[in-house]
């Protein structure tokens, strides 16, 4: 059923299973506690009124966390209320969620412990932030609140009805100049980007959600679409252990990134003489059948080896500025080349062999870059930075790559230069790139030889190696460059003296 | 430990357990991926009874880093 706000997929859904499990997750290392979906519309609710009782109902709120119970209900009290939720990155240091919180204006933040460290800093570098809820303190003290008992002294109801328009969300996505950018998503753009295809998922369905929840494609296809569907959505609590916890959950469907399906396929042919299914069985369970693939390219030959167990994966195509989904797989209609059909809420168009997107789900622009917002959109159009095209019958096909951004195999976005600029700090430096090869984020460094010479620097290779080394312990696992190509001559530049990519 | 991690790691790229010296990286020289790496500790942990904290687990590079780390955590058991 078509929803046009977020909390009408939760009310909707509510109604038809309230008492039934709504999420699950690890409480000890096999045991499970679970919450049904009244409980989290009303821990939902309780949040929306610790808001408005704070004074904070509209305003921008910054949730910093893996996902969990405490994230989810955070998320739905915070956008069925009329304020915006900034879901941050929580594996990014300090210092870059601060600024983060900063220029997205939060004025509340919702901070997991493991971050505790972040907590100290914002109190120091965001003079905006009136509020640091806690999502683990069990009591409210001078340092933060503490969610739980927030939402005990101010327990719901909540009937507010969201405007379908209104902005709800602000996706943070790398840009291609280095420095992200917040993506404003409304109600509508992201409930219908959930709700507009019926993939006849089953309802009930257990989908074990692995990706990190500060995601589109997981905050819209995991957590919104599978509670449209009334599904059981179990939390996977560390990548280490998805084998595990698939054993554990027993769920029918899982989202993953290229990443991970290739790491499975490892797992399916290690085990060499059972049949098919009983390998299937050992590994993922007799009950599991879907993957849906989403965030990167997958190679074709993945589909017809997982079919082999029983498997079907299901790829789909989309951009945080599209909500996420622009085109997905269905079941019944699989051809291996293309990225899936637009879903109804979309059309395409393609330009000087860009394609260009239209519907309900794109953004209403970058926060606060009205510069960026102008470049990416035109007349409702979004232009996706992919060349590609799409046939009569709507399914997409790619191309190419119009933008300088790196995709990883595991659906991170990073931008080149961002890279460029941190590593070029270095004096031994002159000139860097940095661009994909084979799998992983590789750097050629031109180094400025006459400054080794000066600093007696004898094997320039192991300096540029320990830069890299400094660089990478900082960065996020996605950011981190595995592989130095040293240069003996300057890079060849164009007439503006840029370095030539390609 | 280095032993058996060189059994798992044959199971995850295709190198030859001879070429896998305590000095080697997994990401660099063995062609592991992230989330390669983070299954193989994740066997470790069952295989071990250990708790591996993934935080931490990002750090290691050499397979060397990887042995002395989960020595650690057996000899804390």
């Amino acid at each position: 059923m078509l929803c046009s706000t977020i909390r009408q997929i939760l009310v909707n859904t509510e109604r038809q299973y309230g008492p039934e499990d709504a999420v699950r997750y690890k409480i000890g290392k096999n045991k499970i506690e679970s919450k049904s979906y009244t409980q989290l519309k009303k821990d939902s609710e309780s949040f929306s009124c610790v808001l408005e009782a704070l004074g904070e109902q509209g305003s921008h709120v910054a949730v910093i966390g893996a996902t969990s119970y405490s994230w989810l209900a955070a998320y739905f009290g915070i956008v069925n209320c009329g304020s915006v939720a900034v879901p941050l990155d929580a594996s990014l240091p300090a210092d870059e969620l601060c600024e983060l919180v900063d220029r997205a204006d939060a004025s509340v933040l919702v901070l997991d412990e493991i971050r505790k460290d972040v907590g100290e800093a914002v109190r120091e570098r965001c003079p905006k932030l009136r509020h640091l809820i806690s999502m683990q303190k069990e009591e409210s003290g001078e340092e933060a609140l503490s969610f739980w008992q927030l939402l005990r002294e101010h327990e719901g109801p909540c009937a507010y009805e969201p405007d379908p328009d209104k902005l709800c969300t602000i996706l943070f996505t790398s840009g291609t100049t280095g420095k992200s950018k917040g993506v404003m998503l409304t109600q509508r753009n992201l409930a219908e980007n959930a709700t507009c295809l019926d993939m006849k998922i089953p309802p009930r369905t257990v989908i074990l959600s692995v990706l990190p929840i500060h995601h589109a494609y997981c905050l819209s296809m995991d957590i919104l679409k599978g509670i449209s569907l009334g599904s059981v959505i179990c939390i996977n609590d560390s990548l280490l252990r998805v084998a595990k916890n698939i054993k554990l959950f027993q769920p029918n469907m899982i989202l993953m990134v290229p990443l991970m399906i290739e790491t499975m396929a490892k797992k399916l042919e290690e085990v060499s003489g059972l049949p098919d299914s009983l390998v299937k069985r050992q590994i993922f369970g007799k009950q599991f059948h879907t993957i849906c693939s989403g965030g990167a390219y997958l190679p074709p030959a993945m589909i017809d080896l997982f079919n082999r167990y029983g498997i079907t994966i299901l790829q789909g195509y989309g951009m945080t500025e599209c909500s996420p989904v622009i085109s997905t797989t269905v079941s019944w209609n699989i051809r291996k080349e293309s990225v899936g059909q637009l879903l109804p809420n979309c059309e395409a168009k393609t330009v000087d062999e860009e394609l260009w997107v239209r519907g309900s789900s794109v953004m209403l622009g970058y926060y606060k870059m009205p510069e960026e917002t102008a470049e990416a959109l035109e007349d409702g159009w979004l232009k996706t930075g992919d060349l590609g095209y799409a046939d009569e019958e709507g399914f997409v096909y790619l191309t190419g790559r119009k933008k300088n951004l790196i995709i990883t195999k595991n659906g991170e976005n990073v931008s080149p230069e961002e890279l460029e600029n941190k590593i070029g700090e270095n004096r031994l430096v002159q000139e860097i790139l940095v661009r994909e090869q084979e799998g992983v984020i590789e750097a050629e460094i031109f180094p400025d030889y006459d400054y080794a010479k000066k600093k007696h620097i004898r094997d320039i290779r192991a300096a540029l190696q320990q830069i890299l080394d400094e660089y990478n312990q900082g960065a996020p696992v996605y950011k981190r460059v595995y592989s130095l190509k040293v240069r003996e001559t300057e890079f060849e530049k164009n007439t503006s003296r840029k370095i030539k990519r390609y | 430990m280095f032993e058996l991690l060189v059994r798992l790691i044959c199971n995850y790229v295709e190198v030859e357990p001879e070429n896998i010296h305590p000095e080697s990286r997994f990401m660099e020289d063995l062609g592991f991926t992230s989330f390669d790496f983070m299954s193989m500790l994740g066997e470790l942990e069952d295989e071990l009874d250990v708790e591996i904290d993934q935080k931490e687990a990002a750090d290691i590079r050499t397979v060397q880093e990887a042995a002395d780390y989960l020595e650690k955590l057996k000899a804390e058991e």
